[in-house]
């Protein structure tokens, strides 16, 4: 053969097998279901007009939350292949056929599930049509992450983990400790102000819409109150410590929101005290009556409207502008009298350059 | 006389404008001319004497502090500023700029703390010394008002010269007593910030209203303090012509002669009585300008 052709067989088989062994299959898909997903443009459109794609990006999905479960996991109504058009939704309280460390049983959302479903979050059969449209779902909140692997700089765990290396494998128990402290460390996954954009948004923060659904008056405006509170100037600025909405209005089963005159809600009022307690340890009765969403660039009370408003303001102006007023004539009366800028050769009057 | 009107006209103001109080007449020195700071001779670091070390110390105390403060407190309350997550930056991080804010709070209450007691200590002993004089001190009185109305006709054109000031002009009143109450309702609103439930105790009839009032006055006297020391504070101290780049008293401790004559004429009236260096220098400048004295001629 010649040369050329042996160069570009070589050329061409070592790419196709460096290629195929990259494209080998990585995520959790033993029944191959990404034979046809993995295609960018898999999907249709559907009876209503709306377009639909049913890709799914391997590499993706295989770094997220859910990269070990296999696809007919959650997708349990999947019974053949192919498979019939898919008319019901994914439920999140399925079994996920993995079991965690130290548990009995498969893994499964469900207890999280019951909390939220008698939240108030949750949708009631007497609820309106626009109402159950804009209540969240599972995946209003959770949209399956990227899974960040813990980095705890901090914490010498080659040290801390050495007896337990004795018995134990070193990847399990370090990834075990490494959970289990950073989960210490961070209330949430999520930071604060993902919380807040994410309460916000389209919801809480949409008062045309909040209004529609019935809500009136001051929880109108809770958005806008809580970011000129301080704990809302300090989640804007990325604070980790301040509290965000889940900080006050859940309990640490996060899905446990109620209303205020709900006596299971946590910010109830008899329950305030001990909400209030997981930041600022030393309160008291008189501290919960402090408004934690409070109206301050347009304060409703009286006295604080007049203040801030008009006393304050009128202060302000008065006194710039009184002093600066006061400084430029100052210094054009001077400039002309013939002063000049620096103190030069023991005086800053040039009337002594004319004697010479 | 003549002398005095020919000097004065020759600087172009019409003849007739001599009042009386022109000159004013030191026993041992001369008769001194209004206008003497044009032709005195000075150290941009200092003359005569005016602050004491421990005010130094304070005011370097403060005015750390307070860009601490202020660089920490106004990108929080401009959060959403697009600058403010850049100076929060620099902090390292909004809960470490609210240690920083806490901490230099502390330090600042220190110095304020530190500075009344110079105050009272100092006035106490003057007292005790018989030496104690209203005039030389911080107190407003109602010669500031006549001073800042001559003042003001005098920046208008309508007097020839400034009129006598005292140790403390209104300037210096004004911007002390305003940095007096600013502090006050800053230290005193922060601390109801910091620790709300011990203020709640105090006043536990409306909580949410004194905190709402402590964050409303907490903000705002903070901006009106860094307005005012940013444009007019710094403005006096660097930028006023005779002041460019920096008037060195808050660290030298010592005042210009030419400040002083123009500014402070009757505390430097009481150096001439303090520092016989002074009252050589004055008489011999009065004699070189020829202004000598006549014996008991005042005018």
């Amino acid at each position: 053969m010649k040369i050329q052709n042996l160069l570009v067989m070589f050329i061409v088989i070592s790419v196709t097998g460096v290629g195929a062994f990259f494209s080998m299959a990585l995520a959790a898909d033993p029944e191959n279901c990404l034979m046809c997903h993995k295609y960018p443009f898999i999907g249709r459109i559907g009876e209503d007009g709306l377009k639909r794609n049913y890709h799914v990006d391997e590499h993706l999905f295989l770094n997220s939350l859910h990269g070990k479960v296999e696809c007919r996991g959650c997708h349990t109504y999947i019974k053949k292949f192919p498979h019939d058009p898919v008319t019901e939704p994914v439920n999140c309280a399925n079994e996920c056929h993995i079991k965690p460390p130290f548990a009995e049983k498969n893994f499964s959302h469900q207890k999280i599930i019951d909390v939220f479903n008698t939240s108030d979050h949750a949708k009631n059969a007497d609820d309106s049509p626009l109402m159950k449209e804009s209540k969240p779902d599972c995946k209003y909140c959770h949209l399956n992450p990227l899974y960040k692997k813990a980095d705890e700089k901090n914490i010498d765990y080659d040290k801390t983990l050495d007896r337990c290396l004795n018995c134990h494998m070193k990847k399990g128990v370090t990834r075990a400790y490494l959970h289990m402290t950073h989960r210490l460390r961070h209330k949430t996954s999520r930071s604060s102000q993902e919380i807040v954009s994410l309460c916000a948004r389209n919801c809480h923060g949409n008062a045309p819409l909040m209004e529609k659904l019935g809500v009136t008056g001051r929880n109108l405006e809770v958005v806008e109150t809580y970011k000129e509170s301080i704990h809302g100037k300090m989640t804007t600025l990325g604070s980790e410590k301040a509290a965000d909405c889940i900080s006050c209005h859940a309990s640490s089963l996060i899905h446990d929101i109620y209303k205020k005159d709900n006596p299971k809600s946590s910010i109830h009022e008899d329950n305030l005290q001990a909400t209030c307690r997981n930041c600022h340890a030393k309160i008291n009765e008189h501290f919960v009556k402090i408004a934690v969403h409070p109206r301050i660039k347009v304060p409703h009370h009286p006295v604080l409207f007049v203040i801030s408003n008009l006393m304050l303001r009128a202060i302000l102006y008065g006194t710039v502008f009184g002093l600066m007023g006061l400084l430029f004539l100052e210094t054009y009366r001077r400039k002309k009298d013939g002063i000049h800028m620096k103190l030069k050769a023991g005086s800053s009057w040039r009337i002594q350059d004319k004697g010479k | 006389m003549t002398a005095a009107i020919e000097k004065i006209a020759g600087s172009g103001q019409s003849a007739k404008a001599v009042p009386d109080d022109y000159f004013t007449y030191v026993a041992g020195v001369g008769s001194i001319p209004r206008d003497i700071y044009k032709h005195v001779k000075s150290n941009p670091l200092g003359d005569m004497p005016r602050y004491s070390a421990h005010i130094v110390i304070q005011h370097i105390l403060i005015f750390t502090t307070f860009i601490a403060l202020s660089a920490s407190g106004i990108p929080l309350h401009y959060s959403d500023a697009f600058w403010a997550p850049h100076v929060i930056w620099i902090f390292g991080g909004i809960d470490t700029a609210q240690v920083i804010h806490r901490i230099a709070a502390y330090i600042m209450i220190g110095a304020s703390v530190y500075h009344v007691l110079t105050i009272a200590g100092g006035t106490i002993k003057k007292i005790v010394k018989k030496e104690f004089d209203i005039r030389r001190t911080q107190v407003p009185l109602p010669k500031d008002l006549f001073d800042l109305i001559h003042d003001v006709n005098y920046f208008l054109g309508r007097v020839p010269y400034r009129p006598r000031m005292e140790k403390f002009m209104y300037k210096q009143k004004l911007h002390y007593l305003a940095i007096l109450w600013g502090s006050f309702v800053l230290i005193f609103a922060g601390l109801a910030l910091l620790y709300p439930e011990y203020v709640a105790l105090l006043w536990p009839f409306d909580p949410s209203f004194v905190q709402d009032l402590a964050r409303i006055m907490h903000a705002d006297e903070a901006i009106m303090a860094l307005i005012v020391v940013a444009l007019w504070h710094l403005s006096n101290v660097h930028l006023l012509p005779g002041r460019f780049p920096a008037q060195w008293t808050v660290f030298t401790g010592k005042i210009t002669r030419e400040h002083q004559l123009e500014e402070h004429f009757l505390e430097y009236v009481r150096n001439l009585a303090e520092i016989p260096e002074e009252r050589e220098y004055m008489r011999s400048l009065l004699a070189e300008l020829g202004y000598a004295e006549k014996e008991g001629e005042p005018t």
